[in-house]
């Protein structure tokens, strides 16, 4: 019987591997492409997955405008890029290739604010931004944290007043175009000015190059500038940078406030929320004005697709048997590839991109048209009416998250809280969970627990004048709107010991929850987010000590052999 | 007797295998020549639609926006030469005492050892210096960089805009991607180049002179004193100048670290620095024909004084007595 199982389970997973894998495992050749460092981790992932067929797509994430230009001269053969051909850069039109191409839209995602920020020795983590406060960070309008315009943004956290460093893309970038898109069309005015104090022309509209000036810090390429906000010297960096990479660096995000006045991190929910109000024009490119303005109180607002350029005609090299290695890589990202983009830091495509894509597939020369079963996909956005599924489970931001004195996982939600009546307790339980998703509920190894256990402790006495209302998985919402909790982020949050809104042990603590309540608005937010390795001889402390003695032995290898051989022929000799 | 004494012709007759051989080794010298030529003919021929439109600007403008046609090398060749002689001051020293300990003072049997040592040095690939630089050294580097510029604040070079000892909250990023520490990495990464030409140089000086110093009763340090080091001296120029030019040319480990401004920088303690070729790498991949055309004017900039470097650096090793036997 329970071989039977076993025998069932490898069969039904062998076909699920195997659902929608490409059916011409035929002579593939290698592809080689480059462009976008923003989808860099997504593609990265798939073209390793795709490697077990006998697929070998070369990537080089060297930034959006490089692999457009590339593209165009030929020497690749396909580029990714978050923006089209033909958009007026300052005074230069990005000329579009000779060759015939088409855009393909291969994921979504959110342009995310990763920062790094102590209050003492506590790493915020719970930031909230508004679109206004982002602009004039990015512009050197506002050079504190401690500025009232973030405070008020912030009501829960007393930010030091510590030079605010944005990091800035120094290479042509598609995230640089669509940051400064958002800016352009939200914020002109604001971004006018900048442009003007660098020298600009204005209207300075859109750019792939970030426009520096002093105070600001300019790396090259995603990782460039997600590797410098991360280390320990850059408190008050932040940068802008796609969510996968924040999420890789183990660094939080900042929650970005919507037209609906709720602040929200890029979750894959947050993302294809918000393009739910984006426009696909006629050759897929998007036009993503709906995004900013979008009314949803779960839109993240810097939604974007990224889109890969691919050839439709045998130019400049590009073969049938190119075409066909190009077009099942492609099946596979718009099929199963998009499973992975929410646990990368994406969003899975919806439907209708999904099937444009597959429609684009078919004009690359040397596709082979295969019948992939889009259902099969197991896709999170699909659903049998056709309606995006993923954009219509979203959970409602927590109330705690709304604009006004309330701030998730702070103590002034605890001062929330004690005015609001009960209703707070909720609004702490979806913080909490709000919170667990940021940090994938582990508990860091830098948030003091004693402060942060006070702040805690303010939100939690509060909770138990509300009953169950915070203990359950099911909060209400400020507003009165029912908010429902993922239980099994509620649980990661219950194992917590720093942010437990249930456990007694906290509340027991007079002078913790006198603490928070008095001085509510002196506390750091209380979600820690895993920024250290955990402590202890794993896999990767032993892994690096293999590494550190293979290196050593490679130093020192050469030398002594040769020192050995060289004595014992010395010895022959005599 | 005819009295005109006709002086007897000598001929050298070569065997085939010393003809081919000679040709073969002409032929790669002037090849060398040949390629080098060629580089700069490319570079000239490139350049020039940049360089006619910029005219005399391209010196003395710091912006580079070729696309608006206000562009210019005076920021990033500064910079250039900043890194370059931050990294020849932390180099020399080092190149001195390794290429001294090697030639004189340690042990036979460790000699050989510690030449591989260096050489695998020279071996690193410069993105892995990059890498160090931009993900460990910057960070351990910062206390360095601080303590300099309070204590030495008031020599215009360590100064640093937005640092102020007083305020614990002052941000630690004023010290990151500087001149200073592109040029610390740039040092290592020609170290080793350095350190093999001065232990070269050191390991001839002549026995007859060392043997008599000590005859004299000169000590050990003494003897070095008076006879190596003069000996190497113009190796040790030389070799310096050697290094000086590639850390001139040094791009992707200086391409990681530095935060580009197109500004001149002299703080070379202060974040933000720029160099010619780390502008290249940056800007080639999206760069518009015009701009492409601009890049290379620079690069031939970059060309030419490195030449000329080279140039100094090779005749001063040749009119130096450095190598040459004594009597």
């Amino acid at each position: 019987m329970r071989r039977r199982i076993l025998a069932t389970g490898l069969l039904l997973g062998t076909s699920f591997f195997f659902a929608g894998a490409p059916a011409s495992a035929a002579s593939y050749v290698p592809v080689s492409g480059s462009g976008s460092t923003w989808s860099a981790n997504a593609v990265d992932q798939w073209r390793r997955n795709v490697n077990q067929y006998g697929m070998r797509i070369d990537y080089q994430a060297s930034g959006s405008s490089d692999g457009r230009n590339q593209f165009r001269n030929g020497t690749v053969d396909f580029a990714v890029s978050e923006i089209p051909y033909g958009l007026k850069d300052g005074n230069v039109v990005d000329q579009p290739p000779a060759r015939p191409f088409a855009y393909m839209p291969i994921v979504a995602g959110g342009t995310a604010f990763m920062y790094n920020l102590k209050i003492g020795p506590n790493r915020v983590t719970q930031l909230r931004l508004s679109g206004e406060t982002i602009a004039k960070i990015f512009t050197g309008v506002i050079t504190q944290w401690g500025d009232p315009a973030i405070k008020a943004d912030n009501p829960g956290l007393n930010l030091p007043p510590i030079k605010v460093v944005p990091i800035v893309r120094s290479d042509g970038s598609g995230t640089t175009a669509q940051f400064t898109t958002w800016l352009a069309a939200v914020y002109p005015d604001i971004w006018n000015a900048y442009c003007q104090k660098v020298g600009r022309g204005t209207p300075c509209g859109f750019t792939s190059n970030f426009p520096s000036s002093p105070g600001f810090v300019a790396q090259s390429g995603s990782l460039g500038v997600s590797g410098y906000v991360k280390q320990d010297q850059s408190v008050g960096a932040i940068t802008y940078v796609e969510y996968s990479y924040a999420k890789a660096a183990g660094f939080p995000a900042a929650k970005v406030l919507n037209k609906a006045g709720f602040y929200v991190l890029p979750t894959a929910e947050a993302v294809a929320v918000g393009l739910l109000g984006a426009r696909i024009n006629s050759d897929l490119s998007q036009n993503l004005t709906g995004v900013y303005g979008n009314t949803d109180k779960r839109s993240y607002p810097l939604s974007s697709y990224s889109y890969m350029v691919v050839p439709t005609t045998l130019d400049n090299g590009f073969s049938t048997e190119k075409g066909n290695t190009l077009a099942d890589f492609a099946n596979y990202f718009l099929c199963q590839g998009q499973q992975q983009a929410d646990a990368l830091g994406y969003s899975p495509l919806p439907i209708n991109l999904v099937k444009a894509g597959f429609d684009v597939i078919k004009r690359i020369p040397g596709a082979v048209v295969e019948n992939i079963n889009i259902a099969k996909c197991n896709n999170p956005t699909f659903s049998a009416d056709g309606s995006n599924t993923l954009a219509k489970s979203a959970p409602q931001p927590p109330a705690c998250d709304a604009r006004g004195p309330t701030q998730c996982g702070t103590a002034a939600e605890a001062g929330g809280g004690a005015s609001g009546g009960g209703n707070a307790g909720g609004g702490n339980a979806g913080g909490g969970n709000a919170g667990g998703g940021t940090s994938g509920g582990s508990s860091g190894g830098t948030t003091d627990t004693g402060v942060a256990g006070g702040g805690t402790a303010g939100g939690t006495g509060t909770a138990v004048g509300t009953g169950s209302g915070a203990g359950t998985d099911v909060a209400v919402d400020g507003g009165g709107a029912a908010v429902v909790v993922d239980p099994e982020t509620g649980q990661v949050i219950a194992a917590d010991p720093v942010v437990d809104p249930t456990t007694g042990e906290v509340i027991v603590d007079p002078a913790a929850a006198a603490g928070g309540a008095v001085t509510g608005g002196a506390y750091v937010a209380g979600i820690p987010v895993s920024t250290e390795a955990s402590s202890g001889w794993g896999p990767y402390t032993g892994l690096l000590v293999a590494t550190f003695v293979v290196v050593l032995a490679l130093l020192f290898a050469p030398p002594l052999v040769a020192r050995t051989m060289a004595s014992r022929r010395a010895g022959g000799d005599a | 007797m005819d009295g005109v004494v006709e002086p007897r012709q000598l001929t050298t007759t070569r065997s085939m295998t010393d003809r081919i051989f000679r040709g073969g080794i002409s032929a790669s010298g002037v090849a060398v020549l040949v390629i080098m030529a060629l580089v700069g003919v490319f570079l000239t021929i490139r350049a020039l639609q940049a360089l006619s439109q910029a005219g005399l600007s391209f010196i003395t403008t710091q912006a580079w926006e070729p696309d608006g046609g206000n562009f210019g090398i005076a920021a990033v060749l500064t910079g250039t030469f900043l890194i370059a002689i931050t990294a020849i001051f932390f180099a020399v020293p080092l190149s001195t005492g390794v290429a001294l300990y090697i030639s004189e003072y340690s042990p036979r049997r460790i000699r050989q050892t510690l030449i591989s040592l260096v050489d695998l040095m020279a071996a690193v690939p410069s993105v892995v210096f990059g890498l160090w630089g931009f993900f460990f050294l910057q960070g351990q580097i910062i206390g360095l960089a601080r303590w300099l510029s309070t204590y030495l604040g008031w020599i215009p070079f360590f100064s640093v805009d937005g640092s102020d000892p007083d305020d614990p909250l002052s941000t630690a990023t004023v010290f990151t991607s500087s001149t200073f520490i592109a040029g610390i990495v740039v040092a290592l990464m020609v170290a080793p180049i350095t350190t093999s030409v001065m232990r070269e140089v050191f390991s001839q000086a002549p026995v007859g002179e060392r043997e008599g110093a000590y005859a004299l009763g000169a000590t050990k340090w003494g003897m070095i004193r008076s006879v190596v080091l003069p000996f190497g001296k113009g190796g040790m120029i030389g070799g310096t100048m050697l290094g000086l030019g590639r850390a001139l040319g040094e791009t992707i480990a200086v391409f990681m670290i530095i935060s580009p401004v197109f500004l001149i920088q002299p703080n070379i303690l202060q974040n933000g620095t720029n160099s010619i070729s780390a502008l290249i790498a940056l800007r080639y991949g999206e760069a518009t024909p015009f701009g492409t055309s601009a890049l290379m004017a620079a690069g031939l900039a970059l060309f030419l004084i490195t030449l000329v470097v080279n140039f100094i650096a090779s005749s001063i090793v040749a009119r130096s007595r450095s190598g040459a036997s004594t009597d």
